[in-house]
């Protein structure tokens, strides 16, 4: 009786790993998701960085398969090719969150994941800091600025106009 | 039961020496089987994970358009914005159409350009895509190709993440080790840190950009860019060298200038990629230049 509980605790054991290891390996159980691409011309990389090497050109609006996450790339699959892209590809520029993937749920936009940049580098909360700090920096300027914008209409006038493409 | 939490803890663990290791050890530790005892040994093992990965992680593109944000404070503190909203939008469209022209990832929102009062000659380019271009150096433009080249240059210096990569290294690993760790949440004073941190880094890109320049492979690199883009978007390439020529009889230093290497020198770099153009339509766009900059 003690002999085969210890064989069933072994067993139980290995389950639990191979249960794990699958877990954390996320996509490979095949519960890849599908993402659209909102930025133009995104490249994809080799490696999780901008110096790693270029691999393919994945179009704006495009339907990507979710591989994994490292930090704020994704490695996805598109059209049989595989590359990894930064999250400004997708929608806000903000790290998908894959965490529902490994459950098998939808996976969508959390807004969580701006309190989570809280802890994590230079976010909103640490520019307010900054500038309260630092009155005398113009970023009233600043937001002006990002105000400025150009309609696709107004630049395709404005290139047809100046004989440009 | 100490069994089970130990090979928990040993899998957490050897899981977390990879990419993105937080994210897994923290979703397993919510797992629901496992088991309460068990919940504060994998937080820990995640949190450590956490730290690793933060501490080798590249900066964000959101973090990258914060600190172009700071930047571009301290810039318009020395020079206003002009209130010339025709100019402005003018140079926005100039800039537009060779920035869809960038290789590399759109900034995290776009890039963004705008006239700076202001006599000396000068551009910058902050990271995350806003390009501040002074009245003097409008001035100095002959026509839009040479003004698009002058933005263009600085649209190269974004895609190339220049203004990032002069934030020295001891200060990104400062920032990345910090930030978020259970270390800096435990003790307080978090924000107060990475807002220090984040200081010295808007320091060290505003230091480059107005007062030291960028190397000399940077410099030419966003030349080759620029006329790669004024290529594709049909501007005449050679507006490049015109412009540089022009900033160089004038012995200036700024902006699109920069320190080093000398005009000669990076005249010789962008000779072998300009090609011939099509001119044609150069005189229309010359024209609605100088309407708004040569009244």
């Amino acid at each position: 009786m003690k002999a085969r509980s210890v064989v069933w605790l072994r067993r139980w054991r290995l389950l639990l790993l191979l249960a794990l290891i699958g877990l954390a390996s996320g996509p490979a159980v095949g519960t890849a998701q599908i993402f659209k691409t909102v930025a133009s011309k995104q490249q994809l990389y080799a490696t999780p960085s901008y110096s790693g090497e270029v691999v393919g050109m994945v179009p704006e609006g495009s339907e990507v398969t979710i591989v994994q996450q490292s930090g704020d790339w994704s490695q996805v699959e598109y059209q049989g090719q595989k590359g990894w892209l930064p999250a400004r590809a997708f929608a806000g520029g903000k790290k998908l969150d894959l965490s529902s993937l490994l459950q098998g749920k939808a996976v969508k936009e959390s807004k969580t994941d701006e309190v989570a940049l809280a802890g994590k580098g230079f976010t909103p909360e640490v520019e307010a800091g900054f500038r309260q700090k630092h009155p005398e920096l113009r970023y009233d300027q600043v937001d002006q600025i990002e105000k400025f914008s150009v309609s696709a209409a107004e630049l395709q006038a404005f290139r047809q106009e100046g004989g440009l493409r | 039961m100490k069994m089970v939490a130990f090979f928990l803890l040993l899998v957490v663990l050897a899981v977390g020496g990879g990419a993105g290791c937080g994210t897994v050890a923290s979703t397993v530790a919510s797992l629901p089987g496992v088991p309460e005892s068990v919940k504060p040994a994998v937080d820990i093992a995640a949190k450590t994970g956490e730290k690793a990965v933060a501490a080798s992680r590249e900066i964000s593109p959101s973090e990258e358009y914060y600190l172009g944000r700071g930047v571009a404070a301290r810039i318009l503190a020395r020079y206003p914005l002009s209130k010339d909203q025709a100019l402005n939008a003018y140079v926005n469209k100039v800039g537009q159409t060779v920035a869809q022209k960038a290789s590399g990832a759109r900034p995290y929102k776009g890039y963004h350009f705008a006239v700076l009062d202001g006599t000396p000659a000068n551009s910058f380019a902050c990271p995350g895509g806003i390009i501040l271009i002074t009245q003097g150096m409008l001035k100095a433009c002959a026509n839009e190709d040479q003004l698009a080249a002058v933005l263009a240059h600085e649209v190269g210096h974004v895609a190339n993440r220049d203004g990032v990569n002069s934030i020295s290294q001891a200060r990104w690993t400062e920032v990345a080790t910090t930030a978020g760790t259970e270390i800096a949440k435990q003790y307080g004073g978090t924000l107060g840190q990475v807002v220090g941190q984040f200081e010295g880094a808007i320091d060290d890109v505003f230091k480059t950009v107005i007062v030291n320049g960028y190397s000399r492979a940077a410099e030419e690199n966003a030349d080759r860019a620029g006329v790669a883009m004024l290529q594709q978007a049909g501007y005449n390439p050679a507006a490049m060298t015109a412009i540089l020529t022009a900033m160089g009889a004038k012995g200036g230093s700024g902006g699109i200038l920069g320190t080093h290497p000398t005009v000669t020198d990076r005249l010789d770099n962008i000779k072998v990629v300009a090609q011939e153009a099509n001119t044609q339509m150069e005189p229309v766009r010359t024209k609605r230049f100088q309407a708004l900059l040569k009244p």
